[in-house]
């Protein structure tokens, strides 16, 4: 019999697994059912965009980049967008700005009710996970009706958006949402009051505010650890300064925060898209932007449904940029899983790994390989080697 | 009601052997049909378990390097021979049980049991690191679950004066509902055949988002499709146990279908209410209540009968 020669136990969560939808490597020290340690090992889903994106054209990138995240697209766009118009000297037309905050806050529904599904299935919960994502059908068929797509929206381009939103579309807007507000307040009476669900949630994963503060937590995992973080006002784009969302914040920091800060999260997202309905400004919907963009660079942050996404963008004058380096909201994120989790058990461990609502291949930058034990990061000299030799 | 069957018959096609199988698959059917329902769900088509057995039987089964091949053969065979014998002594289908002895009760009980005690087994058996723990958990479960099930059950067969279960059910049928003198014990034989039967949310030993299969998942092919047989001939008659025990005895095939029906309707409403309980959770509902009420149902029934 083969004999684990390791004295620790270690269960591996990953690359394939049940509990991840997508691939990621967590090894978890256990003693019993105790968990002592937990280390994280990601690029898996490494896809060379930053490095895709300089053999592009301007215009070219916003497809490639909407791509990075299913979930977030809008956000991707958004702040390519806002950083290349800087860049440019010319700014999109207000209804244009509208249109993105509509669709951005649309997103964030989409994508937080698609997390409590998520979430509840890692503890057990099947039956919330189906019901929160049979009413999530009603914000992608709204997304469908705008855009005609239900995930990437490829609502902006260079200067402004591609379609307008039309009155009868507005109507089924205010429809659509009211059924939603409705949905919200019981999805979010479920969350603090079922007794079963509380059980697996209440005081699980705890992150204090200085820990949070520490590690750099961005976005509602922040905001759950009471630490006011916000892109939409801290620093406002696309025309937040007018529709300032009321930040939420939670001072408990365990999962059952991240549950209701993300759930009244969205009675702000209504709020804001019915307050931007009723006063949509008659502009244009784009304004031109130069085929070359000038030299300089550009920083911008934009708040995506997990938080702080940022976005750094340099020209060299020509018709593709020099270099894009995006840093999604996940990665920031992810010491938090690794500082909480010990001390809890194994059960747990799905529960916090998705509390962050982690999106895999948008945090990989880098493949790591590991090799009789040793770690090895591969730097791009390295892997264009190995692709030549490869493939010889 | 009484039906003369040849030995060999009862034992391999009816009401045991064939038609037993047949029925436990039918009950996961309506089970998964049921929860999907509550779930909004579509669900599984009628013969969706059958098929998925027929095709596990079919497919090679690979034993890990590490696991002893003997016992990892083994298990899934007398884990089903386990419940089919079982199945024996209990009135299937509104019938009276093909077999009986003084004391068939704490043998069905035990052959029930062996079900999952070979699941423990099998898990410990594979090197496989989430076998290992969900053999833990397997194992765990069951010293947490057993001993209230079993002293709902006991009962029943205190009030009757006997421990076979064709007694019991004759009496029971003659007399009040157990369901309504003995409220507890009815209570905590449902949610120990959740326990016993691994559903949600009795399911750590199984999460999937945890421990992927937990003991079985190194399975493959027949001995998966051995167990997840056992399981289900297994959920068949700890349901007519029941019913027979609480819901006014099982005299009849009608009085067998709706009583099982009401039972596994109960059984998939409560399976889609919670979210999953952690072992520690599972263990501790169980002492600190499910044993201490029916230790105390037990006390009452003693004194007053």
């Amino acid at each position: 019999m083969k004999k684990i020669n390791d004295e620790k136990f270690i269960v591996p969560i990953g690359p394939q697994h049940p509990a991840l939808k997508e691939p990621g490597h967590f090894e978890f020290t256990v003693d019993g059912e105790i968990v002592t340690s937990a280390t994280a090992r990601l690029g898996y889903a490494h896809r060379g965009i930053e490095k895709a994106v300089e053999n592009h054209n301007w215009a070219q990138n916003l497809y490639i980049l909407e791509r990075i995240c299913g979930i977030c697209s809008h956000t991707h766009a958004t702040n390519y967008c806002l950083g290349v118009e800087k860049l440019a000297g010319v700014e999109a037309p207000a209804r244009a700005n509208a249109i993105r905050i509509i669709l951005s806050e649309m997103e964030r529904i989409h994508s937080h009710m698609l997390w409590w599904g998520v979430a509840a299935h890692e503890g057990g919960f099947d039956t919330l996970f189906m019901y929160t994502w049979r009413d999530r059908e009603t914000v992608l068929n709204l997304l469908e009706e705008l855009s005609g797509n239900r995930v990437h929206y490829s609502a902006n381009v260079l200067g402004g958006v591609k379609f307008d939103i039309t009155q009868e579309q507005a109507e089924l807007m205010y429809t659509g949402l009211d059924y939603l507000e409705e949905r919200t307040h019981r999805y979010l009476k479920i969350m603090t009051e079922d007794e079963s669900f509380l059980r697996r949630t209440r005081g699980i994963g705890v992150m204090t505010r200085d820990q949070a503060k520490l590690l750099g937590a961005v976005g509602p995992t922040a905001r759950a650890s009471g630490v006011f973080r916000d892109v939409r006002i801290d620093s406002p784009y696309i025309g937040y300064e007018n529709y300032p969302p009321q930040i939420i914040t939670d001072t408990a920091g365990d999962l059952e925060a991240r549950f209701t800060v993300r759930v009244r999260d969205l009675f702000e997202s209504f709020r804001i898209i019915r307050a931007v309905l009723d006063n949509m400004p008659e502009t244009e919907l784009t304004v031109k932007v130069p085929r070359k963009i000038p030299a300089g660079n550009v920083i911008t942050r934009v708040e995506a449904p997990r938080g702080e996404c940022f976005y750094y963008i340099e020209s060299n004058g020509s018709d593709m940029p020099e270099r894009i380096k995006v840093r999604t909201p996940t990665l920031p994120n992810w010491g938090s899983v690794l500082a909480t989790s010990a001390g809890h058990k194994l059960a747990d461990m799905p529960m916090i790994l998705v509390g962050i609502d982690p999106c895999f291949s948008c945090n990989d930058r880098a493949v790591v390989t590991k090799e009789n034990g040793v770690e090895n990061t591969w730097q791009w000299k390295d892997l264009r080697q190995y692709g030549i030799t490869y493939y010889k | 009601m009484n039906l003369q069957i040849p030995p060999l018959v009862a034992v391999l096609i009816f009401p045991g052997g064939l038609t037993l199988i047949m029925a436990g698959l039918l009950y996961e059917w309506i089970n998964r049909k049921l929860v999907a329902q509550y779930q909004n769900r579509v669900g599984p088509r009628w013969f969706q378990p059958l098929a998925d057995v027929v095709k596990q039987l079919a497919k090679e089964e690979i034993a890990p390097e590490g696991a002893d091949p003997f016992l990892f053969h083994l298990l899934p065979v007398v884990s089903l021979a386990a419940v089919m014998t079982a199945g024996l002594y209990v009135p299937m289908f509104g019938l009276l049980p093909i077999s009986g002895f003084r004391g068939d009760l704490i043998a069905v009980l035990f052959l029930l049991s062996v079900v999952t005690m070979m699941l423990g087994l099998a898990g410990a058996n594979t090197p496989n690191r989430f076998s290992l723990i969900g053999a833990t958990r397997t194992l765990t479960q069951l010293f947490s679950y057993e001993a209230p099930f079993m002293l709902a059950m006991l009962g029943p067969a205190i009030m009757t004066g006997s421990w076979q279960i064709g007694e019991i059910n004759q009496y029971i049928h003659l007399h009040p509902w157990m369901a309504l003198l003995q409220p507890v014990g009815f209570v905590i034989a449902i949610i120990g055949l959740m326990g016993k039967l691994e559903l949600p949310p009795f399911d750590a030993p199984e999460a999937e988002t945890e421990i992927v299969s937990g003991a079985l998942t190194e399975y493959s092919g027949r001995g998966l499709a051995l167990f997840h047989i056992a399981k289900n001939v297994e959920m068949a008659i700890s349901v007519t146990l029941v019913a027979a025990f609480y819901l006014d005895g099982i005299t009849t095939p009608l009085a067998f279908l709706w009583k099982s029906a009401v039972l596994l309707v109960l059984l998939s409403g409560l399976q889609s209410l919670f979210a999953r309980l952690r072992i520690d959770q599972t263990v501790g509902l169980w002492w600190r209540l499910g044993t201490l009420l029916a230790l105390l149902q037990l006390l009452v029934i003693v004194l007053v009968w």
